[in-house]
C-alpha cells in the first residue's frame, strides 16, 4: 500500500467520495449528500452543521434531556478529591497567582484559610519555604489571603524588573499564518512601512510591545524607540547564556515599544504571531545591503532583529494541569474514562506571560530624536494643541 | 467659481463647475458599529486593483482608528486645523467648505502628504482617547474610546479632485456619479492627490500618473456591489444609488437609511463636498467628537440607530447587509423575512429578520445518528 493508493479517489479527481464519508460517519452532517451541498453553495444557499440545537446551546441535553455531564459524578462538581488536587491545594476553587506574570510572589494560592486546604509545603519535597527559584516555584504551595497578597513581591521586583508582560493572540491572527503575507505585515500594529524608509526594520512590519505611556516615561521610553525587553536571567532567554555570545545576540528580545494608553500600569504586551529571529536571519539583517532580517540562504524572514516575544516567556508544567487521575470526556465520542486524553492532559504551558525588565535601547528616529510620528505629535502623550483640538471635537460648534 | 446647492450643509455654496449630478449617484452606507477593523475590505480591494509596481502603498480602501488613526497620517485634523473651528447654525452650515476656504489663485484648500505619511497605515490602531484607569466602569458615551473608521473614495457630488485638476482629467461618470481619473489625460500634476481633503486620490510614481478607487465601476455596471462590500465579514457595508431628499424613494434601501430613518450621515460634510459613504455613527463615542467627523446631526443618528431594533424595517434592512453581492434597488418586509430586488424588480435575496432556532431529535432513527451539542 503506498501513499497514491490510500489517496486514490483524490488522483481520480473525486475528492468527493472522501468527503461523502466524512459526512456519512459524522453526527452533525449525516443525511447531507455532497453533490447537493456543493451545488447550493455555488449558488450561495448555506446549509447547518446538525447539531442538537442551531444554534448550538451547550449544555442543552443536560438540562432538558437530564443527561449526564461528562464528569465523573454526571453533576458539575466543584470539589476535585483526587490526590494531586489535595496535595497541591486545589481541591476547593482557588486562584493561583501566574508562575512568572505577576508584580506578586509567584504561583501562590490565594485563599482565606480553610480546614480543606491543606497543601504540602516545600520542605515536604526536601525545599526551603525561601525557595522562589524558576523551577522550584512551579510545585510549591503557599497560601496566602487575598488582602495580603499585595504585601508579597515578585523575586525580580528588586532587581529592576517592573511588568508582567502578557503574549496573547491578535484578534486578526493565527498561529503565524496571516503574516506570512507583507501585505498583512504592513497593517500588522502600528509599524508597518512598505518602503522601510529606516532601514533598522526587520520587513515590512515588526515586532513591538505595548506600555502604558506614564509607565514608559517613568523608565525613559519614548513611544517609538527601540528596547530590550528581558525575562528571568536564571533561565532566559535560555539556560546558562553569556552576554558576550553569539547565541544571547540572537535570543535577546529587541523590539518597538509603542504608548498604549489602553493598558493598566505595570503591563506590558505583545501579539504573539510574529516569526522570531534566528542565526541566519539575524545574519541577514546585519550583512544584507539592505539590512532585512532574512536569511540569505533559506529566506526565513523575522519580523524582529533580535530575539522575540518568546525570548522572556517559557513553558510552566504545573502538577495539577497534567494529572494521570481526573475524569473526562474522550476526544471523541461520548464516553468517560479516566487518565490520559489529548487536548484535556497533555501540558497546558504554552509560553504566554512572564515578568520582565525594559531598557531604552535606540532612538524611534533612525537619524536620533523621537519617531516622525511622536515627533509631529500625532500621538498618545505628544499631541500639539491643534491635535487636541481635534481629539476632543472642538473643531466645529453647533450655534 | 459657480454657485450649487450642497443639501448636506444646508445651503447653496461656490464650486469651481456649475451643478451636473448624475442620473444616479453611487453610494454606500457603512455601520461603524458593526466594523471590527478585520481590514478584509482592505485586502480584497488591494488583491483586485493595487497589485502592481508603484502601488505598494496605496489603499484604497482602508480601515482606521479613530481617533489616533489615520492614513495617510493626521490627514483630517491637519486640514480642520486649517480651516480652524467653524460653525453649524443647526444643520445649516456656516462656516467654510474647503472650497470658500480657498486662498487666493486656489480652487480648494489643500494639504499635500509629505511621503512618510503613507507609511504606518494602522497607526493609532485600537488606542483609546483617554488613559485606562483601575477600577474604570464602562459608561455611554465611553471614556476612554476609540472606533473604528472604514474609508474609500466618497464619489463625491461635488469632488474637489476633479475641482482641482488643471488638465480637465478627473471625471464623474454621468450614469452612476463614479469619480475616475482618464489615465490618458493625466500628466501626474497631483492637484488631485493635494485638493482630495479625504486623500483617495494617489500618486504612481511607476507611471507618473495618478490613481483612485474606481468604485469597482465593472462590477457596478453588471448590477454587482463592489469587492470591498462584497468581502467584508462583518456585513456592515451596502452598496446602491441614492437620491437626493427632496427625490428620497423610502423603498430604496440607501434612500431609507440615509432620508427616512436619518440612521446614516456622511463624513465631514463641512468640507462641502457632499460625499456620498455614510456612516451610522458609533453609539458609543462622545457627542462632540460624533458632530466635528459626520456633523450636526450625530446624535440624531445614534439615537435612532439605539431604537433601530424596534422598527422591522430597519432590522430588516439591516440583516440584507452582506446577503448578496447583487445591487439592491428595493426592499420590502414580507412576513417575517426581508426581500431585495433588483433594478428590474426580480427578488435578489431573502433573509429572516431573526436567526431560525432549529430543535433536532436526539436521536434520528431513520439515519440511525444522534445529534448532540457536544460531539
Amino acid at each position: 500500500m503506498r501513499f497514491v493508493d490510500m489517496w486514490k479517489f483524490v488522483h481520480d479527481g473525486r475528492v468527493d467520495v472522501y468527503l461523502q464519508r466524512i459526512i456519512d460517519n459524522s453526527s452533525t452532517l449525516k443525511g447531507y449528500d455532497f453533490d447537493t451541498l456543493h451545488e447550493n453553495a455555488k449558488q450561495g444557499i448555506p446549509a447547518l452543521l446538525m447539531t442538537r440545537t442551531t444554534p448550538k446551546s451547550l449544555g442543552y441535553e443536560q438540562i432538558h434531556d437530564n443527561l449526564p455531564w461528562y464528569t465523573k459524578t454526571g453533576r458539575l462538581e466543584f470539589y476535585r478529591e483526587e490526590p494531586e488536587f489535595l496535595n497541591y491545594g486545589e481541591n476547593l476553587p482557588v486562584h493561583r497567582e501566574p508562575v512568572d506574570g505577576t508584580p506578586y510572589e509567584p504561583n501562590v494560592i490565594v485563599a482565606r484559610a480553610h480546614a480543606f486546604i491543606q497543601p504540602e509545603a516545600p520542605t515536604a519535597y526536601g525545599k526551603a519555604w525561601s525557595d522562589l527559584s524558576a523551577e522550584d516555584r512551579q510545585v510549591r504551595n503557599r497560601v496566602v489571603a487575598p488582602d495580603a497578597l499585595a504585601s508579597t513581591a515578585h523575586p525580580l521586583k528588586a532587581q529592576s524588573f517592573t511588568h508582567v508582560f502578557i503574549t496573547p493572540k491578535y484578534r486578526h491572527g493565527a498561529h503565524t499564518t496571516p503574516i506570512d503575507l507583507d501585505m498583512v505585515a504592513l497593517w500588522f500594529g502600528p509599524f508597518g512601512d512598505i518602503y522601510r524608509h529606516d532601514k533598522r526594520m526587520p520587513w515590512v512590519g515588526e515586532g513591538y510591545v505595548d506600555l502604558n505611556p506614564a509607565d514608559a516615561r517613568a523608565l525613559g521610553i519614548e513611544d517609538g524607540d527601540y528596547i530590550w525587553l528581558d525575562g528571568d536571567p536564571q533561565d532566559r532567554p535560555y539556560r546558562g547564556w553569556t552576554a558576550a555570545s553569539t547565541e544571547y545576540k540572537v535570543a535577546r528580545c529587541k523590539l518597538r515599544a509603542r504608548y498604549y494608553p489602553g493598558l493598566l500600569p505595570g503591563v506590558a504586551r505583545s501579539w504573539f504571531h510574529m516569526y522570531g529571529a534566528t542565526y541566519g536571519s539575524v545574519e541577514g539583517h546585519e550583512t544584507n545591503p539592505d539590512k532585512l532580517a532574512r536569511n540569505p540562504r533559506t529566506n526565513y524572514q523575522a519580523m524582529f532583529r533580535y530575539g522575540s516575544h518568546q525570548s522572556a516567556t517559557r513553558a510552566w508544567l504545573r502538577p495539577t494541569m497534567s494529572t494521570d487521575s481526573v475524569a473526562r470526556k474522550t476526544y471523541f465520542g461520548q464516553t468517560v474514562g479516566e487518565g490520559y486524553e489529548m487536548d484535556v492532559n497533555t501540558v497546558t504551558g504554552a509560553p504566554k506571560e512572564s515578568f520582565v525588565k525594559l531598557t531604552r535601547a535606540e532612538d524611534g528616529d533612525p537619524a536620533g530624536g523621537l519617531w516622525r510620528p511622536a515627533r509631529l505629535g500625532y500621538r498618545p502623550g505628544y499631541e500639539t494643541a491643534a491635535f487636541l483640538q481635534f481629539l476632543r471635537g472642538e473643531f466645529v460648534e453647533k450655534v | 467659481m459657480a454657485t450649487v446647492y450642497n443639501w448636506q450643509i444646508g445651503r447653496d455654496m461656490s464650486y469651481w463647475y456649475p451643478q451636473a449630478r448624475p442620473s444616479k449617484q453611487f453610494a454606500m452606507v457603512f455601520d461603524t458599529n458593526k466594523c471590527i477593523a478585520c481590514q478584509t475590505c482592505t485586502m480584497a480591494c488591494k488583491n483586485a486593483w493595487t497589485s502592481g509596481r508603484g502601488q505598494e502603498y496605496m489603499f484604497w480602501n482602508n480601515v482606521e482608528t479613530k481617533p489616533y488613526g489615520g492614513y495617510p497620517q493626521a490627514w483630517d485634523s491637519k486640514l480642520l486645523e486649517v480651516l480652524g473651528p467653524q460653525q453649524w447654525n443647526g444643520t445649516t452650515y456656516r462656516g467654510k467648505t474647503i472650497f470658500e476656504a480657498a486662498p487666493a489663485g486656489e480652487r480648494s484648500v489643500g494639504i499635500q502628504p509629505d511621503d512618510p505619511d503613507y507609511t504606518s497605515p494602522n497607526i493609532g490602531e485600537d488606542e483609546v482617547f483617554g488613559q485606562v484607569e483601575k477600577g474604570l466602569k464602562v459608561i455611554m458615551p465611553h471614556t476612554p474610546w476609540m472606533f473604528y473608521l472604514p474609508r474609500i473614495c466618497n464619489h463625491c457630488t461635488y469632488p474637489s479632485c476633479l475641482a482641482s485638476c488643471p488638465r480637465g482629467s478627473v471625471y464623474k461618470r454621468p450614469e452612476d456619479g463614479i469619480v475616475l481619473i482618464d489615465q490618458g489625460r493625466c500628466r501626474g500634476y497631483r492637484e488631485c492627490v493635494r485638493g482630495c481633503p479625504y486623500k483617495k486620490s494617489f500618486f504612481r510614481s511607476t507611471s507618473g500618473i495618478s490613481e483612485k478607487c474606481i468604485g469597482c465601476y465593472p462590477l457596478v455596471e453588471r448590477g454587482l456591489q463592489t469587492f470591498c462590500v462584497q468581502n467584508c465579514i462583518g456585513k456592515i457595508r451596502m452598496m446602491g444609488f441614492l437620491h437626493t431628499p427632496e427625490a428620497s424613494v423610502p423603498d430604496n434601501p440607501l434612500d431609507f437609511l440615509v432620508h427616512e430613518k436619518h440612521l446614516a450621515l456622511p463624513l465631514y460634510p463641512q468640507f462641502g463636498l457632499e460625499a456620498n459613504i455614510y456612516y451610522v455613527p458609533p453609539i458609543h463615542v462622545p457627542l462632540p467628537y460624533l458632530e466635528q467627523i459626520f456633523g450636526p446631526r450625530a446624535q440624531e443618528a445614534v439615537a435612532n440607530y439605539k431604537a433601530a431594533w424596534s422598527d422591522p424595517e430597519v432590522v430588516g434592512l439591516i440583516e440584507l447587509f452582506g446577503s448578496t453581492d447583487r445591487i439592491m434597488n428595493s426592499f420590502k418586509l414580507i412576513g417575517d423575512e426581508a426581500v431585495g430586488y433588483n433594478a428590474s424588480g426580480a427578488e435578489v435575496v431573502r433573509v429572516p429578520l431573526k436567526e431560525p432556532v432549529h430543535l433536532r431529535a436526539a436521536y434520528d432513527a431513520a439515519l440511525q445518528v444522534e445529534r448532540r451539542s457536544i460531539t
